[in-house]
């Protein structure tokens, strides 16, 4: 975890000091350094784009309003005077451009949607009708609201209700509002501090890619082994076989959205799968595992070699075993492995995975849904890499097909993602908002490539990036992003020929590549050491004349 | 009961230093000054330190007690001076209850 510190800006209306407190001080990473705007002026604080909050481009912004302060006509209903829906959206809709204006200055933007303390609803059972009832009201305004942002892609909305839901009795405190005009308990900012930190880290791409989970009392109740796959308890009328249905198919939720699925488990690997296999209440088939090391060794060591075999890092894995003692054995030697405590009770299985908050990303990609299916194509891939005699012939066989592009609106939002996500095979590790890498790639002495890949197996979809700054006829290679899943493929010297094509077709003198360690990107280096004598080294550069043509690799075909 | 109310107060210890950098961290000791020349609390930890300890003096003692009304607010710097003496104070409070 980089050891940087994040600044975020607070707007409110209301006293958000414990707020801060808790984002300030909670241990988790990123470390955040809070700044708060001047106090109950969030209107004119948006507006004011020259306010010292807002210099230096702040990493987050939380805008955290009461509707009453924003929005004067939802004022006047709270007194019970007759003001149109219409009026009240309008000035919703005015609000939500003065947020879009602000978005522009910040790297993310937070807005916890609108909420009334509970004890409001003086009339009752019309609290739901239209034009009468204020929760009605403050529905409409928070959907408004949500769809005039969608609009601006770095501004998400929170979902206050889910904090009020955990802070129980104490959510809403009249004596804090009282005292210190405070109108939350602080239960209600912890949790809140929690999303707002977990929500930026996975903005700064430590997301979660990755579930481990055991099988025996964990997938399943009972021990195959001795109960064999026919007295398993999954399913039926029982209410821990219903948990253990409800466990899998939040696994599989996790899964459709693009979280891939392992399995470590200490058991015979023939019995195991055939329990999968035959188990008529098995939610999840063989084929929603994208790996599984099934025997009887030490679990760490089966997690690093499925880690290997998915090419993926330990902070990407979350493990879950029902067992405190192999718990505690990964968590002692695999730090960067979340492993979250777990509750005895298989009952409170489901909601414990639905509730880690590890999985968070920016945006959800046709790649990120498509990821478990590229990982079984992947399979076919080493299976037939086995049969060939030398990687030039696998790479052949592949018959690999890149598609170069410029960023364009319908790319960004992928590219992005890849950005930030990517830590490996990473020059520079650039860390972007959409908006401020389309900003970036529109400069006149910019240029950003994006490359998808896809080969006879299937479409491994936008997994490149590679972009040129110019400067005095030399040209800087900045990004050179390319997703683990097709490392080694020669993908990366098609990236150099794009850019170094683009520099010929210039006239440049010089391409270089700077390249900046972080803890994870040593596979970088190592590419651009074994160009030599292509590029040769000098400090952290990687030069060559920019006039000699670097060639697409043989395999590669390159298409519109 | 005066042990109880000690335990009480270091869990509201707990609930306030969650606000603070580790450097400001309350120490959980009935010495540890709290408003005053010497008091670590602002008025925001004040208030702070007032709701956390009502709350939880229901939850965990079972009875409840105000610490915002006009006798414990006309001798604010007296109640909430060290830890030791918001004790004394509510064990003061809770003994009137059980009295009647």
């Amino acid at each position: 975890m980089d050891k940087q510190q994040y600044t975020c800006v607070l707007v409110s209306d209301f006293n958000l000091q414990n707020f801060a407190g808790y984002v300030a001080n909670d241990p988790e990473f990123p470390a955040i350094k809070v700044i708060t705007a001047p106090f109950g002026q969030p209107v004119s604080t948006l507006l004011h784009k020259d306010l010292p909050c807002w210099q230096n481009t702040p990493d987050v912004a939380v805008i955290w309003t009461r509707p009453q302060s924003v929005i004067s006509d939802f004022n006047a209903l709270l007194r019970y005077e007759q003001v149109a829906l219409q009026q009240v959206l309008q000035q919703v809709d005015e609000y939500s451009s003065l947020l879009v204006n602000m978005s522009e200055g910040v790297r993310y933007a937070f807005v916890p949607f609108w909420v009334l303390p509970s004890y409001r609803s003086v009339f009752g059972v019309l609290d739901m009708k239209t034009e009468i009832g204020l929760t009605n009201t403050v529905m409409r305004m928070n959907l408004r609201l949500a769809e005039n942002l969608e609009e601006a892609s770095n501004i998400y909305v929170l979902n206050t209700h889910k904090w009020i839901e955990r802070a129980g009795i104490h959510a809403f405190s009249p004596k804090l509002w009282y005292l210190g005009k405070i109108v939350f308990g602080n239960e209600v900012f912890k949790e809140a501090a929690r999303d707002v930190k977990a929500a930026l880290r996975g903005m700064l791409g430590y997301a979660r890619k990755l579930i481990i989970v055991d099988l025996d009392d964990t997938l399943w109740g009972g021990i195959v082994g001795d109960v064999g796959w026919e007295n398993l308890v999954l399913g039926g009328h029982h209410h821990l076989g219903e948990a253990y249905i409800d466990f899998q198919q939040a696994l599989k939720s996790m899964k459709n959205r693009g979280i891939l699925l392992a399995i470590v488990s200490k058991n015979e690997e023939q019995v195991a799968i055939e329990a999968i296999r035959k188990h008529p209440e098995m939610v999840l088939k063989l084929d929603d595992f994208a790996g599984w090391r099934i025997n009887w060794q030490d679990k760490v060591q089966n997690v690093l070699d499925l880690m290997t075999e998915l090419n993926l890092g330990p902070q990407s894995a979350v493990f879950i075993d029902d067992s405190p003692g192999e718990r505690a054995r990964v968590k002692e030697s695999l730090p960067e492995v979340f492993v979250p405590d777990w509750p005895k009770d298989p009952l409170l299985y489901p909601a414990t995975l639905l509730s880690l908050r590890c999985f968070e990303m920016p945006s959800l990609s046709q790649e990120d849904l498509d990821r478990a299916t590229m990982y079984f194509t992947e399979n076919k891939r080493q299976e037939l890499k086995k049969t060939v005699r030398s990687l030039e012939e696998w790479l052949t066989r592949l018959a690999i097909r890149v598609q170069v592009e410029e960023l364009h609106p319908a790319n960004l939002q992928r590219a992005t993602q890849l950005l930030n996500k990517t830590n490996q095979m990473n020059l520079s590790t650039r860390r972007m908002s959409e908006a401020e890498l389309m900003t970036w790639a529109e400069h006149k002495h910019h240029k950003l490539w994006t490359l998808r890949v896809s080969d006879k197996f299937g479409d491994a979809g936008l997994t490149g990036i590679v972009s040129l700054e110019i400067q005095d006829r030399k040209a800087q290679i900045v990004d050179f992003i390319l997703s683990c899943r097709v490392l080694g493929r020669k993908i990366e010297e098609t990236m150099l020929f794009t850019a170094i094509h683009h520099a010929r077709a210039l006239g440049i003198e010089d391409v270089y590549a700077r390249y900046i360690p972080t803890s994870k990107n040593k596979p970088c280096l190592d590419f651009f050491n074994s160009l030599a004598p292509r590029f040769q080294q000098k400090g952290d550069c990687f030069m060559r004349d920019g006039k000699e043509p670097f060639l697409v690799p043989e395999h590669i075909e390159l298409v519109p | 009961m005066h042990e109880k109310i000690t335990q009480m107060l270091f869990s509201v210890i707990d609930e306030l230093n969650q606000l603070r950098p580790p450097e400001e961290h309350l120490q959980k000791d009935l010495e540890t000054p709290l408003t005053g020349d010497f008091g670590r609390l602002d008025s925001a930890g004040l208030i702070n330190l007032i709701v956390v300890t009502e709350q939880q003096t229901a939850e965990k003692l079972g009875i409840p007690i105000l610490l915002t009304d006009d006798r414990t607010m006309s001798q604010v710097n007296q109640v909430f001076h060290t830890l030791g003496t918001l004790a004394d104070y509510i064990h003061l409070l809770l003994q009137e209850k059980r009295d009647g």
